[in-house]
């Protein structure tokens, strides 16, 4: 179970990863003057947020190789959870950068910079940092999905267990310690959260935001 | 025609899978309501240890995935009790339990959402524990809570989809035979996703008239 716990770890690090990558670029483009660009980010998030997980995931396994793109199950995994997250985290980074303070934006126009500089150096970060701590009950959420990943052969930490389960005959005892290994895998998250929300807001006081 | 084409019983599976879906949903949402509001009246009244019991029952729900809580009680709780369980059964209990721990939760902040003023003033007046639930928590907690809860029960609804893994023949079992069956993936899981996301946005448009009904009945407008 050892392996399969490690394998849960690696392939939630690679997705948060990415849903955080794909989640900024969708808020970004959500948040932009261009309708058509809103809208096709708005149907990205809605359309992920509002059907099972596990359809998206059959969606790609069985259908990438359909249109002859042959990539292993691990990696289709890997990218629909972070498909999956990144609408979450959008979401929420969103919702940061609509909170950005009118003033501080102002005062960069009058600086004389330019919409991306603005953009980039001084409205994202400081979503970012105000996301945190929303982002991280996604990012918890994101980990418990990643159990649905076993349903397309991948033994990650729910499918080594099936096995050990039904190799000892012992279903309830195995699935009982696997719920508290879930269960202190998001509490470690949890705390991590707080300690990059903590010193997140702590650069922000000290003004050594880069 | 081959054995692998569409055919137009498989809109009857479809919506027999439709069906599972819904009433399972149904059935859960009403059950984990239910229990979540007996969670709620007993952190209310503070009963000691069934209070402490229920919070770390929630929390385990909440910090684990379903799809292992699925497993742990179709397969764990048959071989350790030695008791018969269907999937159907399994699925109901577990999606309940899930469902009334998250809104155990919402319930709960939407009550400490009410003033500590108005409890008092309340108390002062002589008002029972019980009628200040009733008349003065209640009404408020109850528009505060319908937001988050129209929003978890969108998810719970997306949470069901997982009862297929142990069996049960929802909408996504269905998918998943007709996909094995086919071999056309896009259309399938196209076509089940949608009806998904047709669900979740009815669901989302009746909560948004309730809690337009409940935010109105509110005489002191918050937040």
């Amino acid at each position: 179970m050892l392996e399969g716990f490690l394998l849960t770890v690696f392939a939630c690090t690679l997705a948060i990863i990415g849903a955080v990558i794909i989640g900024a670029l969708m808020a970004s483009l959500r948040t932009s003057g261009n309708r058509i660009v809103r809208g096709v980010a708005f149907a990205y998030s809605d359309v992920f947020r509002n059907t099972p997980f596990i359809v998206q995931l059959f969606f790609f396994f069985y259908g990438l190789p359909e249109i002859g793109i042959y990539i292993g199950a691990f990696e289709t995994g890997v990218i629909a959870l972070s498909i999956i997250g990144g609408a979450f985290v959008s979401d929420v980074i969103r919702s940061g950068i609509l909170a950005v303070d009118q003033g501080v934006i102002e005062a960069a126009k009058v600086s004389g910079l330019s919409r991306w500089t603005i953009f980039t150096k001084i409205v994202l970060p400081i979503a970012l940092r105000t996301s945190v701590r929303p982002m991280g009950s996604v990012l918890i959420n994101m980990v418990l999905t990643s159990s649905i990943l076993s349903t397309i052969t991948i033994n990650e930490l729910t499918g080594t267990a099936k096995i050990v389960a039904s190799t000892t005959f012992k279903p309830f005892e195995v699935y009982l310690v696997l719920l508290v290994l879930y269960a202190s895998l998001t509490y470690a998250l949890s705390l991590l959260i707080n300690t990059v929300h903590r010193r997140l807001n702590r650069a922000m006081d000290t003004g050594g935001a880069a | 025609m081959r054995y692998a084409d569409f055919t137009p019983y498989d809109l009857v599976l479809l919506a027999q899978g439709l069906g599972v879906t819904v009433g399972l949903f149904t059935l859960t949402t009403l059950v984990g309501l239910l229990i979540a509001a007996l969670f709620t009246l007993v952190d209310y009244y503070r009963v000691p240890v069934l209070r402490q019991v229920i919070v770390t029952i929630s929390e385990a729900l909440k910090n684990s995935p379903v799809l292992v809580q699925l497993f742990l009680v179709f397969f764990g709780l048959p071989a350790f009790f030695h008791i018969n369980m269907t999937p159907f059964v399994a699925a109901s209990l577990t999606i309940s339990l899930n469902t009334a721990a998250f809104a155990f939760v919402i319930f709960r902040s939407g009550i400490d959402a009410v003033e500590a003023d108005q409890v008092a003033a309340a108390k002062v007046y002589g008002h029972s524990r019980w009628q200040i639930l009733r008349f003065v928590l209640l009404p408020q907690a109850a528009a505060f809570s319908i937001g988050p809860l129209v929003g978890l029960l969108v998810n719970q609804l997306q949470v069901t989809s997982l009862i297929s893994v142990i069996g049960v023949f929802d909408l996504t079992k269905i998918g998943n035979i007709l996909n094995l069956r086919t071999l056309e993936p896009f259309i399938v899981w196209t076509v089940v996703g949608l009806l998904y996301y047709a669900l979740a946005k009815l669901l989302a448009s009746v909560g948004a008239r309730i809690e337009k009904r409940l935010r109105r009945s509110v005489v002191w407008e918050g937040i």
